[in-house]
């Protein structure tokens, strides 16, 4: 099995290669460094804080277009709703190794996910959708399972891998 | 070292005497009596509180009833914490019995995740082991376990089985003498006062040098402010399993014996009770 690996300056770069497309696409990532807030009475923490990728994007029937003005669509007739969802990517520091033998997956996808969206998802065999805790922000989010995301990202990972 | 077994018999037996009352806001048909339980520090709330369930529906109407949850002083607990970690962060300086409100409505959504199922709490617990090892064994040691093997550690904290558990869980906790310890140590720092979950970043147990690292050199580099320095009134406890351990404690030490199941070192950061 190839090793899908990242470590955080190859995470970063790839990153920036997602905003540059996603500035051609104008489909609305951003890179926001998660400010955490510091107890009182603590020292700073010196070492940079975690960073996360971000993308606000609210579904619609068309979906493409790159018409900036998406934030509110009408789902159907007789009925508009307005879902938001949020996707974060997130740099695993505990998979980040170099693995010896099996491959381990690094990046973790965060999103919050309509669970209409959802049951989609988990049919789908590439991917396993658990209810995690959003690792900087505290509150629930949907995960994409690591060892099911090594089998779904490794096609896109091998364009980007040096060799 | 016959010492060392007690202590990881120790850990695995520690209760908290809990006393579950019914949220005053639930819609009852009579007066909800209290509910008195010993909860296992290692576990987690939704899979040992059954009989709670059960004991306050006896007084509700089924279209009153929702998913269950916890409160403590207004705090919803996170069941996907062990109840260990949950008291030593909330409530670790208060009078015993713990004292836990039950819901069954208004489910908060922001602040718990939800768990429809035993097997939803399995695949949070196997999840965990799996991100230990990654750290401790870049995951050779759990990835050679066959799936059986993975079930016997769960069936083992399900079913309050320790030998059957440590069976198994002995072999996530061994390592190549030459290296002198885990390749990292999994750990997690809670702080009461806190928007971040947790701290939990890479640390070897060991120096290039071969030092062992202690807790205290944990605390240095994750978490300062937990140390007290001479001449310094003491502002926090550091506490793992409801006891300050010395600072001096071996880091490899720690990871080996106080360890929840979940093969992660909880370490709750509170504030020292002002008496």
């Amino acid at each position: 099995m190839s090793v899908c690996a990242l470590n955080e300056k190859q995470f970063f770069s790839c990153c920036q290669l997602l905003l540059q497309q996603s500035e051609h696409l104008r489909d609305g990532w951003s890179w926001e460094a998660v400010q955490v807030r510091r107890p009182l009475n603590l020292n700073v923490d010196e070492q940079p804080g975690p960073v996360v990728a971000t993308r606000l994007h609210s579904d619609g029937i068309t979906g493409d277009g790159g018409d900036e003005d998406d934030a509110v669509c009408v789902m159907s007739e007789g009925s508009s709703h307005v879902l938001q969802y949020e996707y974060h990517i997130l740099y695993s520091c505990s998979y980040s190794q170099l693995p010896v033998g099996r491959s381990v997956m690094l990046e973790d996808v965060w999103s919050s996910v309509h669970p209409n969206f959802r049951r989609c998802l988990q049919n789908s065999p590439l991917t396993a959708i658990t209810q995690q805790e959003h690792p900087l922000l505290g509150q629930p989010f949907f995960m994409l399972h690591p060892c099911r995301t090594e089998e779904f990202l490794r096609p896109v990972l091998q364009e980007e891998q040096p060799r | 070292m016959a010492d060392d077994k007690d202590v990881l018999r120790d850990v695995w037996f520690g209760r908290i005497p809990t006393c579950f009352t019914l949220n005053q806001d639930e819609v009852t048909e009579r007066e909800a009596e209290a509910y008195y339980l010993l909860l296992p520090r290692v576990s987690y709330l939704t899979l040992v509180t059954d009989k709670v369930k059960k004991h306050f529906l006896k007084v509700m109407r089924a279209e009153d009833v929702e998913e269950m949850w916890f409160e403590y002083e207004g705090t919803p607990l996170k069941w996907h914490y062990p109840i260990g970690v949950l008291f030593d962060l909330h409530a670790s300086n208060s009078v015993l019995p713990w004292s836990i409100s039950v819901h069954f409505k208004n489910f908060p959504d922001r602040d718990l995740l939800h768990c429809p199922s035993s097997s939803v709490i399995e695949a949070h617990f196997m999840s965990s082991i799996k991100e230990a090892d990654a750290l401790k064994h870049k995951s050779q040691v759990v990835n050679d376990m066959q799936k059986k093997d993975h079930k016997q550690l769960w069936m083992g904290l399900q079913n309050d089985k320790f030998d059957q558990f440590w069976a198994m869980n002995r072999k996530l906790m061994e390592y190549p003498t030459e290296e002198g310890g885990f390749r990292y140590i999994p750990f997690r720092i809670y702080q009461a006062m806190s928007d971040r979950p947790f701290i939990q970043k890479l640390f070897r147990p060991v120096s290039p040098e071969g030092n062992a690292y202690t807790l205290g050199d944990l605390l240095k580099e994750m978490y300062p402010a937990a140390i007290t320095n001479d001449g310094e009134q003491k502002r926090y406890q550091v506490v793992i399993h409801g006891i300050e351990p010395l600072l001096e404690t071996p880091l490899q030490w720690l990871s080996e014996h106080l360890s929840h199941p979940d093969n992660f070192l909880h370490i709750c950061v509170v504030p020292t009770p002002s008496d």
